[in-house]
């Protein structure tokens, strides 16, 4: 490792990152069009991509024969040729993976398959590539970085939560050190120092919240004077310049772990951090304020929309408004001011609940995170709305905040000069992959062919009725000995399944999110014989479920889920949980049509007809009704997701006077 | 939704220090008693209207304060209603959009001349949109302009303004004068070969007048003229200069003077055109004196005066209603009006601002968007029949732009705009029921369908009584509007030489008979001289004892007996064959309908019913059915009542053909329709209105005919 950094080249550009291409006019239509083919294409890339099986293959005599020594030698050769041309060129790529191989091989005894070395490629060419679970992606990852690092780019691996950057990081550190190249991971709570020297590492393992988080914050270091001459100039002129400050050293290479989660799902909320602000709202007129609201009536002066979180006055409550801010003092002057002050009252006293969306610690009001449930407590509503909680809570209000820097996934990937995936689910997002990111997709064969049973999914008529079945099943399964999965939709969820099993007499245990090594380790043993785990989504992702001795011949881990998700690919997700690397296992979906899924417009005539036709076409309405439910928020989520992403193009061009977003 | 005062791109400029460039000038002025200002763009030539909040935030820009101190410093002093903060970005995105911001940034020049791309892009597409009249602009006038204004600055006092009435006064009164002589086929005068020749001669002359006007104006009261071209309007060249600096100007009549000076200018020259015309002789200066009055009198009050076109009258009109940018904000009010109310959409601002605006904003909208259907169309059509390919594509470009693009447009709206969020499903809902009535209304539910023509009671030739000898009228024999039997005598006539002359012929009879008595048998060839006499005295006896009988009219057939002035007739004299009456023959008189070419096919094929209404009573319809048809088309009228002329609908050729008669200009069929039940009191070649009955049909096939008819009928397609 040492010989490498202080070998190691100063980056040519500083703070490097993919110049924002203008749009020309009708790309979007065409990027639209062209999608179709790309994602027709992905067959025949993953043909083409198989070519650097057999060059690998051709190195394996050869190597296998040399000595450690002279295998790192090897290494820098490559390393060497990789600089001297730009691109990757397939033999030297080729000659990368064989030693990246032949060392993983000596050193944990796991060679990668010719899948692996295809995933990788693949993500070397800036793809996507769609692997099965349990194909071993970290092990995928770790090739394509190495190759990476070695032509000298520094590469970010992106995965979902800290721990399985940790963990990540510490199963291929081995094979890097091997290499001579430096390995860094950036979590939650750590310094500024430790993630620069994280990030200066030749590989750095992180989260995307993480890491789009510190890109954020040097962006605001940065503002509008970003350019490399002047970063340099600035190295040379000032003790201690700007650059000392930054966390990152710009965005080279990318390997996202996750692909769909990181870049589709998440990319539906923009990353914000904000600051305090000038102007404030004085304790005083926020309590007016609330007592304004308290005085006002639902239906007559307000509506409330809490799907949505919003407000909306109506012209009564806006005379109401307007009688009550002649009666106060100057700060309920104007129309739009006064109109302000009553809605975010009204929001705090009756969208924003203690306990659902915050909770009051130390005097503070501190915000609830939907997604995982999660305390956040560096977080805050902006634009006078925590404020108001604060002073409904009687708490003292805390100085207003207002954003200081926002960002969008969507805009933050696409500034890597390379950006490349993996995920085990990304064919029915494929089209936005390309469309947004310009990622074509690449579906890797997989190494073994699966032999996971998927059963017919049984939807009921209600909650009771499903877990009654649920538990019928669980305990038949238990009585045999085969591992059982319970995948849940929610740590809500998880808790009634628990008290359903419990009722049982079904000794099991319950994973939330907490996204730890303990959660990991209980995941991970979830094969073991008899074994009953109720686990959400998120839960122990990323983690191997090794079947025990014998499980197999039960027919493997069997998975049921008790609730569709927001998307298919996300019960794909729980459903690779079993049968991995050609292991069997058995996926089965128990729902009823109380699914918290089917809840939008009209879904009580639907229910009632599925209901009604039950007794004469079975189950086959009330199964079209959930995946219809879940085709909805697909598009819904979809639609959000395009929203946001024209909304952020929009704001950069209006506020183009104002210099380049962040 | 009401607005927030907050903006979560506020941090984005809250730090900036900004200020407006040097070459940007802020004019006030007031509209509909409320005070607004205009920022002028002198490097551009651009306006933009700036609310007084606005203009307080721009004025405060000074290249030393932050935004957020300024948006501070207007929300203290702007009172009730300060800007939000998404407004103030708003405000300074245009700003920024006509490049009017400097700030210590440096600018980005990506941004710049991408923007300029754009813009360039965006003239050439509205080139490419608008066809029908590009721009070509030659040179800037403003130097030569200053040169010269000395010679016209006395125009623009009183007493030129006193001396345009005066010349203007003057040729309006030669003209009521010379009216008649004016009139006189002017049509084909203007229309004629030659005149069209004269007429392209004399127009851009008239109408570098007419931009000279609009320059001098603008450049009278201190604004400046940068630009002259050649504009061409359905391909007619016509010069434009560029006036858009009289915007800045702060009283509205001097900016409406800038307005009408070129419809002024091509008065005055009409009127002297026609002071001319009146005092001198025929000859190629008085044609085209008369051009001259016809391009400056008339086609520039319709043309240059319609307020609903894009020219002169349109700046004027807005002007004097005090509604600036009136046709956009038109539109936008229209469409505000249709989210508002019927899509529900709460959260948009209203474009009508002012007092008093809205009715002129929905009557505008309205009114310029059929005209401009109605007159695009008509000018695609016209040169449609030149050049059928371009008139088709213009048609088609036509109806593309106004119908199909605004379908599309209000489709994406319906479907994409974030400002229906929560609404879409009504929204969608209740277009798409608006749309599928239309639609079943149009497509499926059949409508009466008919064909309605003109036609005259006819008389036929048997039902006429004429005077078979000449004489005066000296007896009405038969009660007239009765119905009188075959042979019944209805008129006496009396000649008084007749009865003599039989007298006279009977005795020279006898006298001839006692000569033959007496030479019968002493001189047998005399005897046969005589008896020849006889014979023939026996026949000019017989014809004129028969005039004698004539003299009483007895009617030909059975039935009404019909006498048009019958008070006057007895004593009155008789030509023979003068018309006296009419017996009609039957008490259902034949009605004889005129169907124009274009109709016959249709009355032809698909006639199931017939209804007559007589002029007189139009209320009460009458059953009737087709007895006759003639199957060629004819030119002329049975009756001249029903040409336009004579209040019908054929239109007339001017002039009469070889035969002396009046012709139509379309061929026309003639039917002769029986009511079934006869009517009570029928004025002979009086008009009625006759419905061919089609049925039912949907609009839809209808309009599909007439589209085809009307390829048809104009391009032999």
């Amino acid at each position: 490792m040492s010989d490498a950094v202080s070998t190691r080249l100063p980056l040519p550009v500083l703070y490097a990152e993919r110049e924002v291409a203008r749009k020309a006019p009708l790309e979007e239509l065409a990027s639209g069009l062209l999608a179709y083919a790309v994602v027709a294409g992905s067959g025949r890339r993953s043909r083409r991509l198989a070519n650097i099986v057999p060059r690998v293959n051709a190195f394996d005599t050869e190597f296998r024969a040399l000595s450690d020594d002279a295998l790192r030698l090897r290494a820098r050769q490559a390393s060497m040729s990789l600089r001297r041309r730009r691109g990757f060129p397939e033999d030297s790529v080729a000659e990368c993976f064989a030693v990246i191989r032949e060392l993983s091989d000596r050193l944990s005894g796991r060679r990668h398959y010719p899948v692996q070395l295809i995933g990788a490629y693949a993500m070397i060419r800036g793809y996507l590539a769609e692997m099965a679970t349990g194909e071993g992606k970290t092990l995928t990852a770790a090739l394509a970085a190495g190759t990476a690092a070695l032509a000298g780019m520094p590469v970010h691996v992106v995965t979902v939560n800290d721990y399985l950057a940790t963990r990540d990081a510490e199963l291929t550190k081995p094979i890097y050190d091997a290499l001579g190249l430096s390995v860094g991971v950036v979590i939650g709570g750590q310094s500024l120092q430790e993630r620069q020297a994280a990030y200066r590492a030749d590989i750095t393992y992180c989260t995307n919240k993480e890491l789009a988080f510190d890109y954020l914050r040097d962006r605001i270091i940065l503002g509008q004077r970003a350019g490399n001459l002047r970063l340099k100039i600035e190295g040379l002129q000032d003790a201690t310049p700007r650059s000392t400050r930054l966390r990152l050293r710009g965005l080279h290479f990318a390997i996202v772990d996750e692909a769909d989660s990181v870049l589709v799902d998440e990319a539906r909320t923009p990353l914000v951090i904000s600051g305090e602000a000038k102007g404030e709202i004085s304790a005083n007129a926020a309590r007016e304020a609330l007592e304004l609201a308290a005085a006002l009536q639902p239906g007559s002066d307000y509506l409330l929309l809490s799907e949505q979180k919003r407000v909306v006055l109506t012209d009564v409550g806006r005379e109401r408004i307007a009688d009550f801010a002649e009666a106060h003092g100057k700060e309920w002057r104007g129309v739009i001011v006064r109109e302000e002050f009553a809605r975010q009252a009204l929001s705090a006293l009756h969208l924003f609940h203690r306990g659902e969306e915050y909770l009051v610690r130390d005097g503070k009001v501190q915000i609830i995170d939907q997604h995982t449930g999660r305390l956040m407590p560096d977080r805050a509503w902006t634009d006078g709305l925590h404020q108001m909680i604060e002073v409904k809570e009687r708490c003292k209000p805390s100085a207003r905040r207002t954003t200081i820097a926002r960002m969008t996934y969507q805009r933050f990937f696409r500034r890597y000069t390379h950006l490349s995936g993996m995920t085990g689910t990304a064919r029915q997002v494929a089209r936005e992959f390309w469309t947004v990111y310009r990622l074509p997709v690449v579906t890797i064969p997989t190494h073994r062919p699966r032999q996971r049973k998927n059963l017919i999914d049984r939807v009921l008529a209600d909650e009771e009725a499903k877990w009654r079945l649920a538990v019928e099943l669980i305990a038949d399964l238990h009585a045999r000995g085969v591992p059982v999965l319970v995948g849940t939709g929610s740590v809500a969820c998880s808790m009634v399944a628990s008290e359903h099993l419990a009722n049982a007499g079904l000794p099991h245990l319950v994973l939330s999110a907490a996204q730890d090594s303990t959660e990991a380790a209980v995941v991970a043993q979830a094969g073991e014989l008899g074994r009953i785990t109720v686990a959400t989504n998120m839960a122990g992702r990323g983690t191997d479920i090794h079947l025990a001795e014998g499980v197999e011949n039960l027919g493997g881990l069997h998975v049921i889920m008790m609730e569709r998700h927001e998307a298919r690919r996300i019960d794909d997700q729980l459903a690779g949980r079993s049968g991995r690397q050609g292991q069997p296992g058995c996926f089965q979906a128990i729902l009823s049509l109380d699914d918290p899924l089917v809840d939008f417009a009209a879904s009580r005539t639907f229910k009632n007809l599925c209901l009604a036709l039950g007794p004469v076409l079975g189950e086959g309405p009330s199964r079209w009704l959930l995946r219809h439910a879940q085709r909805r928020a697909e598009r819904v989520h979809a639609g959000m997701r395009k929203d946001l992403l024209a909304s952020d193009e929009k704001q950069s061009r209006t506020l183009a006077f104002s210099g380049r977003p962040e | 939704m009401a607005k927030s005062l907050f903006s979560s791109s506020w941090y984005r400029v809250a730090e900036l220090k900004l200020k407006l460039r040097r070459h940007a000038q802020i004019h006030r002025q007031q509209f509909r008693g409320e005070t607004w200002y205009v920022l002028q763009d002198h490097q551009t030539g651009r306006f933009h209207r700036l609310s007084s909040s606005s203009n307080l935030m721009i004025s405060l820009m000074d290249g030393r304060r932050t935004l957020h101190e300024i948006w501070d410093l207007v929300g203290r002093r702007a009172g009730d209603d300060p800007p939000t903060q998404d407004e103030a970005i708003h405000l300074l995105a245009e700003l920024h959009a006509s490049d009017l911001l400097q700030g210590e940034l440096p600018p980005d020049f990506g941004e710049l001349s991408d923007r300029s791309a754009k813009q360039a892009r965006n003239d050439v597409m509205n080139k490419l949109r608008n066809p029908m009249a590009l721009r070509l602009p030659l040179f800037d006038p403003d130097r030569w302009l200053d040169l010269t204004m000395p010679l016209v600055r006395p125009l623009f006092t009183i007493y030129g303004l006193l001396a345009w009435l005066a010349l203007v006064g003057s040729g309006i009164v030669l003209a009521v004068m010379n009216w008649s002589e004016l009139s006189s086929d002017a049509s084909d005068r203007l229309l004629s070969a030659g005149n069209v020749a004269l007429i392209i001669a004399i127009y851009p002359l008239v109408k570098t007048f007419h931009e000279a006007g609009h320059a001098y104006a603008t450049k009278a009261w201190g604004g400046a003229v940068h630009e002259v071209g050649l504009m061409l309007l359905i391909f007619v060249p016509a010069p434009y200069v560029d006036a858009t600096s009289s915007t800045a100007f702060r009283e509205k009549w001097r900016r409406m003077v800038v307005s009408s000076a070129g419809i002024m200018v091509e008065f005055s020259l009409a009127a002297a055109a026609m002071i001319f015309w009146a005092n001198a002789e025929p000859g190629l200066a008085r044609a085209a004196a008369f051009n001259i009055m016809v391009i400056g009198g008339v086609s520039t009050l319709f043309f240059n005066g319609n307020p609903l076109l894009r020219f002169d009258g349109y700046y004027i009109f807005a002007d004097l209603i005090e509604v600036p940018n009136l046709g956009t904000r038109a539109n936008r009010y229209f469409w505000y009006l249709v989210q508002h109310y019927i899509l529900g959409i709460t959260n948009i601002d209203n474009p009508a601002s002012a007092p008093g605006e809205r009715k002129w904003l929905f009557g505008y909208a309205v009114l310029s968007f059929c005209y401009r259907i109605a007159l695009s169309l008509t000018i695609a059509l016209l040169v449609a029949s030149k050049l059928f390919f371009i008139g088709v594509l213009l048609a088609l470009f036509t109806v593309f732009g106004t119908m199909v693009m605004p379908v599309f447009k209000g489709a994406k709206f319906l479907f994409t705009t974030p400002r229906l969020q929560g609404q879409r499903g009504r929204a969608i809902a209740l277009t798409g029921v608006g749309l599928a009535a239309l639609a079943i209304l149009v497509i499926f539910i059949p409508m009466p369908y008919g064909t309605v023509a003109q036609g005259v009671v006819w008389i036929p030739d048997r039902a006429e009584v004429r005077a078979d000898t000449a004489g005066i009228v000296t007896e009405i024999l038969s009660k007239p509007d009765t119905i009188v039997s075959a042979g019944t005598p209805l008129l006496r006539l009396e000649d008084p030489g007749i009865s003599g002359r039989v007298a006279l012929i009977e005795a020279q009879r006898h006298e001839l008979q006692l000569r033959y008595e007496a030479v019968r048998f002493s001189d047998r060839v005399e005897a046969d001289v005589v008896l020849e006499q006889i014979k023939n005295m026996d026949g000019v006896l017989a014809s004129v004892r028969q005039r004698r009988d004539g003299l009483v009219i007895n009617a030909h057939e059975a039935g009404r007996f019909i006498l048009p002035k019958a008070t006057n007739l007895p004593g009155r004299f008789l030509n023979q064959g003068d018309l006296v009456g009419y017996v009609v023959s039957s008490a259902t008189p034949q009605l004889r309908v005129i169907v124009p070419q274009s109709e016959v096919d249709l009355v032809r094929a698909r006639t199931s019913g017939v209804e007559v209404r007589y002029a007189g009573e139009t209320g009460k319809p009458v059953r009737a059915h087709v007895s006759r048809e003639v199957p060629a088309a004819q030119y002329d009228l049975p009756s001249l009542a029903l040409s336009v002329e004579g209040g019908g609908t054929v239109a007339m050729r001017s002039g009469n053909d070889s035969n002396g008669k009046p012709r139509a200009l379309e061929g026309l069929f003639v039917f002769d329709v029986s009511p079934d039940q006869p009517g009570q009191h029928l004025l002979l070649g009086s008009r009625v209105f006759v419905r061919f009955d089609h049925g039912r049909e949907p609009l839809i096939w209808r309009w599909v005919r007439t589209v085809r008819q009307t390829f048809l009928s104009r391009f032999n397609v």
